[in-house]
């Protein structure tokens, strides 16, 4: 049996280079990206009055590409809950019933909504989009941004002047007043969906389209404006769930005698094997215009599993797809929100609720992806110790 | 800000006028097709008239005296047809859909029909006849092989934004105002309901522009009183796919093409 090692160990392919952080808070709405994008000296606050429609702020970007087909970006769908926060407009509906809801909506049509748990990593998006123009302005290998929400579209308009207020670069949207918006994710070939519903990310994997649930934590730490740092957890997100099975019914023995024994043999894909090799494609782009130090995009996997025994069959796997990842860290068994809180993810993928949580308590903003056979599991009581 | 509400809970001074639908003959029946009884078989329009019918069920529903429903009359200019008037009668009653009136005339006054009829919306799947209806002024929506698969039980009118906002300029002006009163009848017809389980639902799509241009259409008919359910901005993302989801009985925008 393997010894257990209680010390993280952290495995970086190739170079870090210091990285720096931006001082400003997050979601900081009047945040620049290294001043390479002019807009409106915009000032904070909920209650700002919005900038009037027609005094939109000129994209400075000449002979660029604003509306990339679907095939050719990587489009990223996010709901109106996920990207703002509208806790007391949820009440109203709770409490009042959706008619009342929607006439408070359109009451306070003029109030933009503030960021909610999808902003930092949607004004990351953003500023990668920016570097990608510069390197190539006729490219549409962009992330391409996608509000899509089951709202009626009487709270369109509020949507909309929020949008403007946080000057995001959001021009498709998805209104569907209550119908299942899982067609139109298909149709604009979305790679990952970002949602607050359990449900609703439940039909979109079971269609095969990549989707997580997010929550509010209640604190936000501070993350980079300038890098877009996505992080993994292993097994039943970027590989099958077929290793947690044979945990979950054999023990922890037995989980490690299977994975010795397969070593060589390569884990099935789970469902964000898809978006962590669409982040591969753009960082490639990166690396060919000689920026790979400097590069915008950053991986990581943060898994249970241990780097001496069980981690080399995820290595070898993601070697075989052809994978990069910036940093792979094998927890073996430690929690992961201290080693998250140092890495400040825009996003935190993971099947369990209880590393979502423990990673929310430290600040890290995590999405849950209901995926595999820890959801049957899925309780604060059960602990993935050590893999 | 033009405030909207749900239900209109003020009574009319006035009764509402009902909105005239004018429907030809080749949409209403498949040509040449009869069955075994020989009466008329259901063609395009079909599934079109019986959502009609339903949204005037659940109006009377909601208030059994309610004037601002759908009147539907058949257009025929086929010699034939009028000829054999009972056999379309009969076929009309067969199919359980309900016409005020019949309207036999042949191709030149048929458009006089339309304007002495007072008709709000003309159905037909002849691009002539629709080019006419507009050039008189009359809100004319040309149907294709898409209406005849969209559900029976739900009215889905789809507004083109794009073409909503577009400028005043342009030999379909007297188009435009037909189908700025046509959407501001529908917007009222929407109100009678609340936001779900309702018969009509109402969806905008901008297919070019931006959020704004999608931000702008949503407030133009915000003005003619119309208050969308679903409103998808596709800023160059192709319409096909989104149409075939949206299963619209017919779109509304200023010409009258029905792609």
């Amino acid at each position: 049996m393997v010894k257990m090692s209680l010390e993280p160990v952290q495995v970086m392919s190739g170079q870090v280079a210091e990285l720096k952080v931006a001082p400003s808070s997050n979601g900081d709405s009047a945040g620049s990206w290294e001043g390479k994008r002019e807009f409106e000296k915009d000032h904070l606050g909920l209650t700002a009055k919005p900038k009037p429609v027609t005094g939109r702020r000129a994209r400075k970007v000449e002979g660029a590409v604003f509306f990339p087909k679907p095939e050719n970006a990587v489009t990223v769908a996010v709901s109106s809950r996920v990207l703002f926060r509208t806790e007391r407009e949820q009440k109203v509906f709770e409490q009042q019933g959706v008619e009342e809801y929607l006439r408070y909506q359109i009451e306070h049509e003029n109030e933009p909504f503030a960021p909610g748990p999808a902003f930092p990593f949607v004004k990351a998006l953003e500023a990668v989009n920016a570097r990608l123009r510069e390197l190539y302005p006729q490219s549409e290998e962009l992330f391409d941004i996608v509000l899509v929400t089951y709202n009626h579209a009487h709270v369109g308009i509020r949507l909309i002047n929020t949008i403007n207020h946080h000057n995001l670069f959001i021009e498709r949207f998805c209104m569907t007043g209550g119908s299942s918006p899982i067609g139109y994710l298909k149709a604009w070939q979305t790679n990952l969906y970002l949602s607050a519903d359990a449900n609703k990310v439940r039909e979109a994997l079971t269609e095969g389209i990549a989707a997580a649930t997010m929550f509010m934590p209640e604190k936000m730490t501070e993350v980079s404006e300038s890098q877009l740092r996505v992080a993994f957890d292993g097994d039943a997100v970027l590989f099958s769930d077929e290793s947690e099975r044979i945990f979950k019914a054999h023990g922890l023995d037995k989980f490690f005698e299977h994975e010795k024994e397969n070593e060589d043999r390569l884990l099935d894909h789970g469902p964000l094997k898809g978006f962590l090799e669409a982040l591969g494609k753009l960082q490639k782009k990166f690396y060919a215009k000689g920026q790979r130090l400097d590069c915008p995009i950053r991986t990581y996997l943060v898994t249970a599993r241990s780097a001496a025994s069980s981690g080399i069959r995820a290595l070898k796997t993601l070697r075989a797809w052809g994978l990069e990842i910036d940093e792979a860290l094998f927890l073996a068994g430690a929690p992961k929100g201290p080693m998250l809180e140092k890495i400040r993810p825009h996003i935190y993928f993971d099947d369990q609720m209880f590393h979502i949580e423990g990673a929310a308590e430290m600040g890290t903003i995590a999405a849950h992806v209901p995926y595999g056979i820890a959801q049957k599991h899925n309780s604060k009581h059960n602990t993935s110790a050590g893999k | 800000m033009v405030s909207t509400d749900q239900k209109t809970d003020v009574k009319e001074k006035e009764a509402d006028c009902p909105v005239v639908v004018a429907v030809t003959s080749h949409a209403v029946f498949e040509s040449g097709a009869e069955d075994p009884d020989g009466l008329y078989v259901g063609g395009i329009a079909f599934p079109l008239l019986q959502a009609l019918q339903k949204v005037n069920e659940r109006l009377l529903k909601e208030n059994p005296a309610e004037s601002l429903l759908f009147d539907v009359i058949l257009i025929t200019t086929e010699s034939q047809q009028q000829q054999e008037s009972s056999r379309i009668t009969e076929s009309i009653r067969h199919h359980g859909l309900k016409v005020s009136r019949f309207c036999f005339s042949n191709e030149e006054d048929f458009m006089e029909n339309l304007l002495n009829n007072n008709v709000h919306l003309f159905l037909t799947t002849n691009r002539n006849e629709a080019l006419q209806g507009s050039q008189k002024g009359v809100l004319s929506v040309l149907l294709d092989e898409h209406t005849a698969s969209c559900p029976t039980e739900q009215l889905r009118v789809l507004f083109c934004g794009d073409a909503v906002v577009q400028s005043e300029a342009g030999p379909a002006l007297a188009s435009k105002q037909a189908a700025q009163s046509f959407s501001a009848q529908i917007g009222k017809m929407r109100g009678r309901f609340g936001p779900f389980d309702s018969p009509i639902s109402i969806a905008l799509v901008t297919s070019r522009g931006g959020r704004e241009s999608c931000g702008d259409a949503l407030r133009t008919l915000r003005s003619l009183g119309v208050n969308a359910d679903e409103a998808y901005c596709l800023a160059g993302v192709p319409r096909g796919p989104i149409k075939r989801l949206l299963r619209p009985h017919f779109l509304l925008s200023e010409c009258f093409s029905s792609n």
